[in-house]
């Protein structure tokens, strides 16, 4: 049977990272504006951003596929790109160029909520499997 | 060997590293081992020195406050105490804000950037960026400016506000200042140019063709006077035909070259430039000079006027003379004299002034040096005069009358720096007054009135906006006070003082407020609104 948690916290996930993503934008534009920013480090910290936001539609795409299907290739493609997410949110919580209070805080709460769906997708995969 | 090297150069690149403990940092300690007064971070200070301390001058020294977490240095007097002792902390400042910085990889974030020091590798290209005359690039041809706004479509006639650039034939015409020279803007500028005689014909600057190549519009730069300029710095003006110099190198000395241009522009009263001609001072190098100064001027003149230089624009300046002048004859009062000029005194000397004093106080013996009397100076002058016994009445009255007013005493008087004198109305006629000093009647009137002193008062008032007051005369009054000369027996003199003076008297009305009217609400009903009824 799907998992009903992993599926919420799919949708939840999707919901707080589109305010993520937004918010990681703004504050990018603000700091650009208040710091002195220059492009060449303005640049990799808008590209991995955009890349972030790529992965994670087709992380949680596949994820919701997978568990929904109750098949485990999808769920287990999706672990990957999960491992690269959390690369990700690393980079922006401790290698960006300025990284802020609020950064720090929406950082730490998408890797909680990148852990939590990590060791989930491995229940669903162990029960899918068996 | 090549590692010192390499240090050596390292360590020389960069200037000495910055402080960054705030622990170590204090701005006030500017007297190196003295204790600087009220400076409580300063380590050559003891603890006897801070006792008379009354206050710190730099109470907490931080870091950039924008971090989140950050350590602050306080400093603080305890006057409680018994002497009064400094006390030191050292605190972990947090900032609340949620947008503080948490931490940057951004190494110069932060802090101010070193500028590059000097060494053998980078020095050329430091030159060449900062080793002129000045840091911003000169344009590579004046008279022209690619830059700027594209010249638009010009017709013959093109008019002119104050301020615009002044338009040639493909671009706009330029001195060597930051700004364009604006039209109605008198200009002065001087610059420094580095010569050589071998190269003075080559360099276009110095030419006299390069600044009268352009032409303005329709209008042709005509040269109107050539001064040379000998190597000793005498100057002659050159007669005969302006003929153009270009520069040539004769006996080691380069001659014809540009010293100064002066280029005088003609305007009509509806804008349009119609005539333009330069003025040139040529001078001559020789090998030791390396650089020349050159010095550019430009000033424009109205179309059938004289040059009056202006006292104000439009209130009079303090310190400028005031403009004044005659009506001229012949002339009827005052409807027909929309035409007539008034005739101004375009010397300055003979404009209102006043009796100078000399050192030699006899009033006789003075030249009649007379200075100009300068808007919102109150001056007062006089000289003695020694009356003898043989002495007539009349030629002495004349003559102390000729002394007090001076040759040519103005009749009218501008009322405003920049009046124009076409505008009758905006000139004050200057009212004479004649007192007597005896205050009584003296049967004896027939004896001589000599004057002795001539007072001039003028009135001037405020006048235009609160913040920006413009002076404007009002009233101009000429007081002569005479006194009675009697007659002195043979052999004896007497010594009389003789004043002048001019006295300015503020008589501006206090200020109005000027409210902006009410807002009103312009609500109307619609044509038919009680239709059925109306």
């Amino acid at each position: 049977l799907s998992s009903v948690p992993l599926q919420i916290l799919f949708y939840v996930n999707g919901i707080y990272y589109i305010f993520y993503f937004l918010v990681t934008l703004a504050m990018i534009v603000y700091k650009s504006q208040v710091f002195s920013y220059p492009d060449d480090f303005l640049a990799p910290d808008l590209a991995w951003l955009f890349i972030m936001a790529i992965l994670e539609v087709l992380r949680l795409y596949l994820g919701s596929k997978g568990n929904l299907t109750e098949e485990e290739a999808p769920l287990g493609l999706s672990l990957v790109i999960t491992v690269g997410s959390v690369i990700l949110s690393v980079y922006f919580l401790v290698w960006q160029t300025y990284v802020l209070k609020a950064d720090v805080i929406i950082n730490a709460v998408l890797l909680f909520t990148y852990g939590l769906e990590s060791v989930l997708k491995v229940i669903a995969i162990a029960a899918f499997v068996s | 060997p090549p590692e010192i090297r390499a240090a050596a150069r390292a360590r020389t690149h960069s200037g000495p590293a910055p402080v960054t403990d705030v622990a170590k940092l204090c701005v006030c300690d500017l007297l190196v081992a003295q204790c600087d007064v009220n400076c409580c971070c300063d380590p050559d200070c003891s603890a006897a020195d801070f006792s008379l301390f009354t206050t710190c001058s730099v109470p907490i020294v931080t870091g950039d406050s924008r971090l989140c977490s950050q350590k602050a240095a306080i400093y603080s007097l305890d006057v409680e105490a018994n002497p009064p002792e400094r006390k030191f902390k050292l605190i972990d400042q947090v900032n609340p804000s949620v947008f503080c910085i948490h931490a940057t990889n951004y190494k110069q974030a932060l802090y101010f950037s070193s500028p590059e020091m000097p060494i053998s590798e980078n020095f050329d290209q430091l030159l060449k960026q900062f080793g002129s005359a000045s840091f911003s690039a000169e344009p590579d041809s004046w008279n022209m400016n690619t830059d700027a706004q594209n010249p638009s479509d010009v017709n013959e006639t093109y008019r002119y506000e104050y301020g615009v650039p002044i338009q040639t034939v493909d671009a706009f015409l330029r001195l060597p200042s930051p700004f364009f020279p604006g039209f109605l803007v008198n200009q002065a500028t001087k610059c420094t140019r580095s010569v050589s005689v071998e190269k003075c014909a080559n360099i276009q600057a110095v030419s006299m063709l390069f600044y009268i190549n352009s032409s303005i519009l329709a209008v042709n730069i005509t040269v109107q006077s050539i001064v040379v300029q000998s190597l000793n710095g005498m100057r002659t003006l050159l007669n005969g035909s302006n003929v153009l110099r270009l520069p040539l190198i004769v006996d080691e000395l380069c001659i014809n070259t540009v010293l100064g241009v002066s280029y005088h522009i003609t305007y009509t009263d509806a804008g349009e430039i119609i005539e333009a001609a330069a003025s040139f001072v040529l001078g001559a190098i020789n090998k030791e000079v390396l650089s020349i100064q050159q010095s550019f001027e430009i000033s424009f003149t109205q179309v059938n006027t004289k040059p009056v230089p202006l006292s104000g624009n439009p209130g009079y300046v303090v310190g400028l003379p005031i403009r004044a002048g005659f009506r001229p004859q012949g002339y009827p009062f005052p409807v027909e004299i929309l035409f007539a000029a008034l005739v101004l005194n375009t010397n300055k000397y003979s404009q209102l002034t006043i009796l100078q004093s000399t050192s030699n106080q006899d009033c006789l013996a003075a030249q009649g040096t007379r200075t100009p009397i300068l808007f919102g100076y109150n001056m007062i002058s006089g000289c003695k005069l020694r009356i003898t016994a043989g002495m007539k009445c009349q030629p002495l009255t004349q003559t102390l009358l000729d002394l007090l007013k001076g040759q040519s005493f103005p009749e009218y008087v501008a009322s405003f720096g920049n009046s124009q004198a076409q505008n009758v109305l905006d000139w004050v006629p200057i009212t004479h007054l004649h007192t007597s000093e005896q205050r009584i009647y003296n049967a004896f009137q027939s004896s001589c009135q000599i004057p002795v002193s001539l007072e001039i008062e003028v009135k001037w008032t405020k006048y235009g906006s609160l913040l920006n007051p413009q002076a404007r005369i009002v009233n101009v009054t000429a007081r002569i006070t005479t006194t009675t000369a009697k007659r002195l027996p043979s052999g004896r003199e007497r010594t009389i003082p003789i004043t002048s003076s001019v006295v300015f008297t503020d008589i501006s009305s206090p200020a109005e407020p000027g409210y902006k009217a009410w807002p009103t609400i312009n609500a109307k009903l619609p044509f038919d609104f009680f239709f059925p009824f109306v």
